[in-house]
């Protein structure tokens, strides 16, 4: 039996590892058939936790590694000129990183959600303006589940651009809430 | 017909002590003084920025007449009186280097009716990138030797935060044409540098660099850095009292920008506005007892006031759909507006003189994009940055003559600036 618990940790552990977390395995408990005496509960092993819940075990570069990974696939939501209101169309945005943040293996981290501003008008207004995104983002978030405590907010305003070029598409790009794990 | 031309001299009388009424000054009416040349054994490039310097100000002063034209001379020859008949002034200097290799200057004043020196002086600095403050100590000099109105702004330090990268920006002390510079905060995200009082030995500025911003205040005589405060979000320091005991600060404890009242004695923290959209650059007027401030309750931003301790807010703009910074001297404010919703238009952001006192807008800029207008200390020179036609230059408006001067920059991206 133990050997059985040993084997199955094992597996997890690996599984995780191998950036395979997404996928599960689960086996259908037994239909009890009719005639039978009831089943007992076999409850050994229920309270297993995989390592990234615990948030220990891993190296710090796989921490790392994780922490880069979840940023990446992170979506990052736009917002239209002067606004700081979230846009129809980056709600599955916002749903979408909500559920990310949510799994297993993001649910040890911190996250901080940075409100970003294009270039035109650049004064203490823009680092506001990037703090009011930040915190659309951050309820919008809490909203859908994801810990308050875990979340904390900041404004770079224009000081953090993703494109440089003057152009109405590339400001576009910049005015964004974008997210960094902290362990 | 008396009557008339006493109106017309209350009304001049007037508009020479109210800043937001246009003031449209005589040409011609500032001595003529042209400049002389004595430097040798100095790089070319130095002699050349240096005279330079010297005519820029000369102008800015807007006390004088100047003539450009550069001439060269013989330090210790005659003058030629005859070639400055329609000057009243002859300014003739020289740029040397010491035997201990100190950069220094020897300068006087002549005056051309009375045909005598009037005024002589010599001049040094320990390290030569200083050089633009003996130009800047030279015209101070000669303007005051003439009982023309102070000019001790060209005397003031300039402060200021420039990008260096994605999030990356130093902090950077200067003159006030940005020919002198001096880094001193880098590395990480300094933001937002404010002077923490007229002598100019300290400064505020947010440090960006850790989880939560932090308002440090450096003593840039001793070298040392404080932290004062912390907040989640944002922290700017948007401007320190007369007597530099109390911060307006705007920061987010509750994830909110509004505008605090920082007392450095006490060390007590108290809220100014309250306001579940944008409230920030709170700015002191009217000795202290009210703040300006700029915010969204509008849904857009523009410009406000109130009383510290009242919760009643009173709107003092009522131009313009996008009025997004400010600044304070007295009971004046200047604040930028957005005149197009066109980012690539020609003509994006101009400043605007109001006061607290009377109904008056004065506008100050006619094109570009006109951001970061600061006071100088003395409440009459306003200094301000222009992007125009893909060029960036450092503004210089003297409120008092209606006139604005512009310096090519070329210090990459401000981040914020004050003087």
């Amino acid at each position: 039996m133990k050997r059985a618990l040993f084997l199955t940790s094992v597996v997890t552990a690996l599984l995780l590892f191998t950036g395979c977390s997404q996928k599960s395995v689960e086996v259908e408990p037994q239909e009890p058939t009719a005639g039978q005496p009831q089943a007992q509960e076999v409850t050994e092993g229920s309270d297993l936790k995989s390592i990234s819940e615990m948030g220990e075990g891993l190296t710090e570069d796989q921490k790392m590694a994780l922490m880069k990974r979840i940023e990446r696939e992170a979506k990052k939501i736009y917002f239209d000129f002067d606004k700081y209101n979230i846009r129809p169309d980056q709600v599955p945005r916002v749903d979408y990183d909500a559920q990310l943040f949510n799994r297993p293996e993001a649910k040890p981290f911190r996250i901080k959600v940075e409100g970003n501003c294009d270039e035109w008008g650049s004064d203490e207004y823009n680092y506001a303006l990037g703090l009011k995104r930040a915190k659309s983002v951050r309820d919008a978030l809490v909203a859908r589940g994801v810990e308050g405590e875990r979340l904390t907010i900041i404004s770079y305003g224009e000081s953090n651009p993703v494109c440089t070029e003057h152009t109405q598409e590339c400001w576009a790009k910049n005015r964004r809430v974008e997210f960094e794990l902290i362990p | 017909m008396k009557r008339v031309f006493l109106l017309v001299l209350l009304t001049l009388g007037l508009s020479a002590s109210d800043l937001t009424l246009e003031i449209v000054k005589e040409v011609g009416n500032e001595p003529k003084i042209a400049v002389e040349n004595g430097t040798t054994g100095v790089e070319s490039r130095l002699d050349k920025k240096f005279f330079k310097l010297i005519i820029g100000d000369l102008t800015v002063t807007s006390h004088f007449n100047v003539d450009d034209k550069e001439r060269r001379v013989n330090f210790d020859d005659a003058i030629d009186q005859i070639a400055y008949r329609d000057k009243e002034y002859l300014l003739r200097y020289k740029l040397f280097y010491d035997d201990r290799g100190r950069l220094g200057a020897r300068v006087f004043l002549f005056d051309l009716a009375q045909n005598r020196r009037i005024f002589e002086k010599s001049y040094t600095v320990s390290d030569r990138q200083r050089y633009p403050f003996i130009a800047h100590k030279i015209v101070y000099d000669i303007n005051k030797v003439l009982n023309f109105p102070d000019v001790s702004f060209l005397r003031s330090f300039v402060i200021f935060s420039k990008y260096t990268g994605a999030k990356r920006a130093d902090i950077v002390v200067s003159d006030y044409t940005l020919t002198y510079q001096k880094t001193i905060v880098s590395g990480g995200l300094n933001l937002f540098p404010k002077w923490a009082s007229k002598e100019q030995r300290a400064f505020y500025y947010t440090d960006m660099s850790g989880e939560k911003p932090t308002l440090y205040r450096v003593d840039l005589y001793q070298g040392t850095r404080k932290k004062i405060i912390s907040s989640p979000g944002m922290l700017v320091c948007s401007d320190v009292s007369e007597d530099g005991k109390q911060l307006l600060l705007t920061m987010a404890p509750g994830m909110q920008p509004d505008i605090y009242l920082y007392d450095l004695p006490s060390g007590r923290l108290e809220r100014v506005t309250y306001y579940r959209g944008i409230d920030v650059n709170g700015n002191f007027t009217e000795g202290g007892r009210k703040i300006v401030f700029v915010s969204d309750r509008l849904g857009y931003p523009t410009i406000f006031a109130k009383e510290v301790d009242s919760r009643a807010v009173e709107r003092l703009v009522y131009h313009g759909r996008n009025n997004s910074s400010c600044t304070t001297s007295g009971n004046y404010v200047v604040y930028s507006s957005r005149e197009t919703n066109n980012a690539f238009g020609r003509n994006t952001f101009n400043l605007y003189l109001i006061s607290t006192t009377s109904d008056y807008i004065r506008r100050l800029t006619a094109n570009g994009v006109n951001i970061f207008p600061r006071f100088a200390p003395d409440g009459e020179t306003l200094l301000f940055i222009k992007e125009y036609a893909n060029q960036t230059g450092l503004g210089v408006l003297r409120l008092r003559y209606n006139k604005s001067y512009i310096y090519p920059l070329y210090t990459g991206k401000i981040q914020s600036i004050d003087w």
